[in-house]
């Protein structure tokens, strides 16, 4: 897992690093709502640099596919 | 005013904060008359309450069932308006995105139920209180929400214009000796409260708060009574909710 991304996601719904996992869906987290995903999106956008659309913003909602949809934006993250 | 005695109607008193509130009331020696809408729950309490069924935010049976208490009793000198919904929705969902703005409809039916049941109350109540020449007390329940609470548009916007309505009421009817006031709980444990929050959510909101736990129920029953009993507190909202901010 992305340093970086750990990071964000942990901040942003207040986990512990190593709760985040590729398989970890918006279900396994209870504060994982509209507002949170909005915190989400700012957090992403300013630390990998990108900007995300409605499509994308709505498809994240797992590790996994904010993973893949990072890297369709060109992002590295196995740096 | 004196409490003992007192001819007090509470709405939605049949369960959570309402009931707490009429028991307490009650302990202080008050004849409680429970308004709700639920009647199973209406059945299940004790026969120290007159219970009466009744939908707040029908403008008609709200006068009848109030004209009816004020007939049977002589007076009615303590209204609370406590019926309402905890209801929470944010502007925008980015969860939803088959219906990703607030639905119009379901924020006019929160406002119908939070504020215009209170209005509706307060008319049928204040109605009597004035026929009577009774100088009565209406106390409504906010809520800390009524600040701005995120994800809580309409619920917000009704808490915000209770307190409105209220100090309003207190500045029109205290010239004839009735008096005003809100209690504004924060986060209370209840069913309704559990059931609106996730433990996660109810965890977080613990540790935002000062004294690092929900409010109790009977703790806004007891700001209630006192907001009752002080005659010199009108137009007042008066938060009860352990020192958080939102």
């Amino acid at each position: 897992m992305n340093d970086k991304l750990v990071t964000v996601l942990a901040d942003v719904f207040g986990l512990r690093r190593e709760q985040i996992v590729p398989q970890l869906t918006k279900d396994d987290v209870g504060n994982w709502d509209s507002l949170k995903q909005m915190d989400l999106v700012v957090s992403l956008e300013r630390e990998f640099g990108v900007e995300l659309e409605i499509a994308d913003i709505i498809t994240m909602t797992s590790v996994e596919k904010i993973n893949r949809i990072l890297k369709a934006k060109g992002v590295d993250l196995e740096a | 005013m004196k409490l003992d005695g007192a001819v007090s109607l509470i709405t939605g008193g049949s369960k959570g904060l309402g009931l707490a509130i009429a028991h307490r009331l009650r302990a202080e020696g008050a004849r409680v008359i429970v308004a709700d809408i639920d009647n199973v729950a209406l059945e299940a309490l004790p026969d120290v309450f007159d219970r009466r069924s009744l939908d707040v935010t029908q403008p008609d049976e709200a006068k009848s069932t109030v004209e009816a208490i004020a007939a049977m009793y002589g007076r009615i000198d303590v209204l609370v308006n406590n019926a309402g919904v905890i209801y929470s929705e944010p502007l925008v969902n980015l969860m939803n995105p088959d219906g990703m703005m607030h639905s119009y409809d379901r924020f006019r039916q929160c406002l119908r139920v939070n504020l215009d049941s209170v209005f509706i109350m307060t008319s049928a109540v204040v109605e009597q209180m004035v026929l009577r020449r009774t100088k009565g007390v209406v106390i409504n329940i906010s809520s800390i929400s009524a600040r701005g609470n995120e994800g809580q548009t309409a619920y917000s916007a009704a808490k915000a214009a209770v307190n409105a309505m209220t100090v309003t009421w207190s500045k029109e009817l205290g010239r004839l000796g009735i008096r005003c006031n809100a209690v504004a709980p924060g986060f209370v444990d209840t069913p309704s409260t559990r059931a609106a929050l996730n433990e996660t959510i109810i965890k977080h909101i613990e540790g935002l708060t000062p004294l690092r736990r929900l409010g109790r129920a009977e703790e806004i029953a007891q700001a209630v009574v006192a907001a009752i009993a002080n005659d010199f507190l009108n137009g007042t909202i008066l938060d009860v909710n352990g020192g958080v901010t939102i």
